[in-house]
């Protein structure tokens, strides 16, 4: 059996275990195996298409070339990570008495399953199971976003699922047009293989495609959450707990650009990359723009990241839409960089708001190093990394996006783009600045709690432990463990890794 | 013969979706519904018996079982459960309404001329229905308050979307469309429980009350 069916069934075995065990070593035995399990066949994977092999399954339905074999990576990293942060998450609401066994059933089940979801869009080669993948990421999704079950939570579910089944419902309508393009070029397609497609593309009806390729982009664009679709993001990485959160703003991401990709390299190669490329463009300058001004004044810790998650979200665009071939590999670069740093900032923040009950920065006040010492800090060591200071990889794969864009023909995109940067790195490095460093203000112990005001439970009491005494446990050693291998890795990135980059920017093509 | 079976049911479609958008009670507009969807079922039928593959019989039986019975008798099971009023409350009144829905077939059939099939003949209108349909389906997804309005509403530019791969396309390849149409299913569930927690907790399923989250 292909390595690729094996990639796929593990996670599913691991929710069937998860949500079925009662024993916590099981259920979390499960899941961190599993995952772990999933993220070495995953290089098992990668490393036969780097020898030349090209796995694939169900008559290449499922494929691996250079790009998926890069997202699958990725997401298999992160999805290994969020497992082993999720478990510590979910130890620490259990000692304080805040998850009930349907909670534990739901969060073990749903996890893995997300993570099999993610890693379906990432290896599927027809368009039709692509979207059949997607689809199930959104379904999966909106539970996790619901865990809390809080009417803020319950929200967010309902906006995310709303705009996510609109969104997909544009991109069913740009596959079923892009597989009549096909039809009506005189050569039946007997299916839709991206594959075939990119091989017929010269004969695609113009219109149609063009039709196809704007209804894909967006919908695909809504997953992804470029502006003007991100409205929902905020919501949906406020409410979800950290480990999922991550999932969605790492993994789903990735697999969404990936369906992007996707239809951006079949619109490139029959109508030139200009087309998609401007469509990709004016979306991921929309979306740094707009994520500017709402970080400057956001109050709250994880919508914070969400709107730092628009805004990486534009700069891949930018430069996949920049439609020459140092552009894409900075964007796939950044791809790369970005699945590295983002977790760091993610699990700390959560750590934070899991510490002090809340994600709402006026509510936990100033200070935070003092009070919550190793967590602050690696959110400094997140914040430094995903605003792309060096050393942050983010910093190099932003110079050659911004490199390609001025050298190229779109100076006045990446002169906007530079603008933007510079501000929300000011933004960030101001609210974290505040949160971390800040004085801290008496008598700040949170209030409410993420849990509903009416939640009676206290927030964790260790005031009686000393000062600058650092406790460290799963989820947080997992944020430390992120944060030494993202920092590596902006100095030292593995060769295979950086073939498999030139490997998908290969295929997603542009000129040279 | 075809040619007028296949008119006949996109015509009917669109007055269903017409209908959708003049109904106040909410049962009715399910049925409406229903009812569309089972028009659409015949369309791939009839396209079917016309030589458009067996895949399509397929297409047809499902559309006609899912949609036009098994989801619609889900969402009334929903709404019982709740047991909410069953009047729809839209926020803009019924005759503007009507008036922008009869814009938006304009719009659509306009587009529709663009297509290569567009030319003339019943894709022209297959098409023309399945672009106003969706552009409806937008336009009720944000005047409707409740959250069940809004699943028929979203419902509605999926059935869009699947009319245009009938009339365009003589059917996806089967697997897809399997894969497709359980994945809908799944969607339809996973909002009607949605749909119950969230009743559970506001005593409502006007979503218009979701609004606790900005910036």
């Amino acid at each position: 059996m292909s390595v690729l069916v094996w990639i796929l069934a593990i996670p599913i075995v691991a929710a069937v275990v998860g949500s079925l065990a009662s024993a916590r070593p099981v259920r979390e035995g499960a899941m961190i195996g599993g995952l772990a399990m999933t993220f070495v066949l995953s290089l098992v994977a990668a490393s036969q298409f780097l020898r030349g092999q090209m796995p694939s399954a169900f008559g290449d339905a499922l494929r691996l070339d250079g790009l998926s074999a890069l997202v699958l990576v990725l997401c298999a990293f992160v999805g290994l990570l969020s497992a082993l942060y999720g478990a510590g998450y979910l130890r620490r609401n259990d000692a304080r008495g805040l998850v009930t066994t349907p909670m534990r059933r739901e969060f073990y089940g749903l996890m893995p399953a997300y993570v099999f979801a993610i890693l379906f869009v990432s290896m599927s080669n027809n368009l039709g199971i692509l979207w059949i993948a997607v689809e199930l990421t959104t379904l999966v999704s909106v539970f996790l976003v619901a865990f809390h079950n809080q009417a803020t939570s319950l929200e967010a579910a309902w906006k995310f699922l709303m705009l996510g089944s609109l969104g997909l419902a544009f991109a069913l309508l740009g596959t079923v047009l892009l597989y009549a393009s096909g039809q009506t070029a005189g050569e039946s397609l007997a299916s839709l293989h991206w594959t075939r497609l990119m091989a017929a593309a010269p004969h695609l009806h113009p219109l149609t495609l063009r039709l196809a390729v704007v209804f894909a982009l967006i919908g695909y664009g809504t997953k992804a959450g470029l502006a003007p679709m991100h409205t929902w993001k905020p919501d949906a990485y406020g409410e979800a707990p950290s480990p999922a959160g991550v999932l969605m703003a790492v993994g789903m991401l990735n697999a969404a650009l990936y369906s992007v990709v996707r239809i951006h390299a079949i619109s490139t190669a029959a109508l030139g990359p200009e087309f998609s490329g401007s469509v990709l463009l004016t979306l991921g300058v929309l979306s740094v723009l707009i994520a500017t001004p709402f970080m400057l004044i956001q109050w709250n810790l994880k919508r914070l990241l969400a709107y730092s998650s628009i805004e990486h979200a534009g700069i891949m665009a930018i430069g996949f839409g920049l439609g020459v071939r140092a552009g894409v590999f900075g964007a796939l670069l950044h791809m790369t960089y970005h699945s590295l740093a983002k977790p760091v900032a993610f699990f700390s923040a959560g750590s934070i708001a899991q510490r002090f009950s809340t994600s709402d920065m006026s509510k936990i006040g100033g200070g935070t190093m003092a009070r919550a010492s190793l967590a602050s800090a690696l959110l400094i060591v997140g914040a430094v990394l995903i605003t792309g200071t060096p050393p942050s990889g983010i910093f190099f794969s932003e110079l050659i996006v911004l490199r390609a864009g001025f050298v190229g023909s779109h100076p006045a995109v990446a002169a906007t783009l530079l603008a933007a940067l510079v501000v929300l790195f000011c933004g960030l490095a101001f609210q974290i600045g505040r949160l971390v460093l800040g004085r801290g203000t008496a008598g700040n112990q949170p209030r409410g709690s993420v849990f509903g005001p009416n939640s009676s439970l206290a927030p964790l009491s260790d005031e009686n432990r000393p000062p600058g005494l650092v406790s460290i446990d799963l989820a947080l050693g997992t944020a430390l463990a992120a944060a030494i291998v993202a920092i590596i890795s902006a100095f030292y990135l593995p060769a295979p890794l950086l073939d498999l980059i030139h490997a998908a920017a290969d295929v997603v093509g542009g000129r040279s | 013969m075809t040619s007028n079976v296949l008119t006949l049911c996109a015509a009917g479609m669109l007055v269903t979706t017409f209908l959708m958008v003049g109904q106040k009670a909410l049962f009715t507009t399910i049925r409406l519904y229903g009812l569309q969807s089972a028009l659409l079922g015949i369309v791939a039928g009839t396209n079917a018996f016309a030589g458009g593959g067996k895949d399509l019989f397929v297409t047809a039986a499902l559309t006609i079982v899912l949609k036009g019975f098994v989801i619609p008798w889900f969402l009334m099971r929903v709404i019982d459960r709740i047991g909410i009023t069953r009047e729809v409350q839209p926020f803009l009144n019924v005759p503007a309404s009507l008036l922008i829905c009869l814009g938006l077939t304009v719009i659509g059939y306009r587009v529709s001329t663009g297509f290569p099939e567009g030319a003339g003949g019943v894709s022209h209108h297959l098409i023309g229905v399945a672009l106003s349909m969706l552009l409806i389906g937008l336009f009720l997804m944000v005047t409707r308050r409740k959250a069940i309005s809004q699943i028929l509403a979203l419902l509605t530019v999926e059935n869009a979307v699947f009319l245009v791969a009938v009339g365009v396309t003589s059917g996806m390849p089967l697997i897809v469309e399997l894969g497709i149409s359980f994945d809908v299913l799944l969607a339809v569930l996973v909002l009607g429980v949605l749909v119950r927690r969230i009743a559970d907790r506001f005593e409502s399923m006007d979503v218009s009350r979701l609004s606790k989250l900005k910036g």
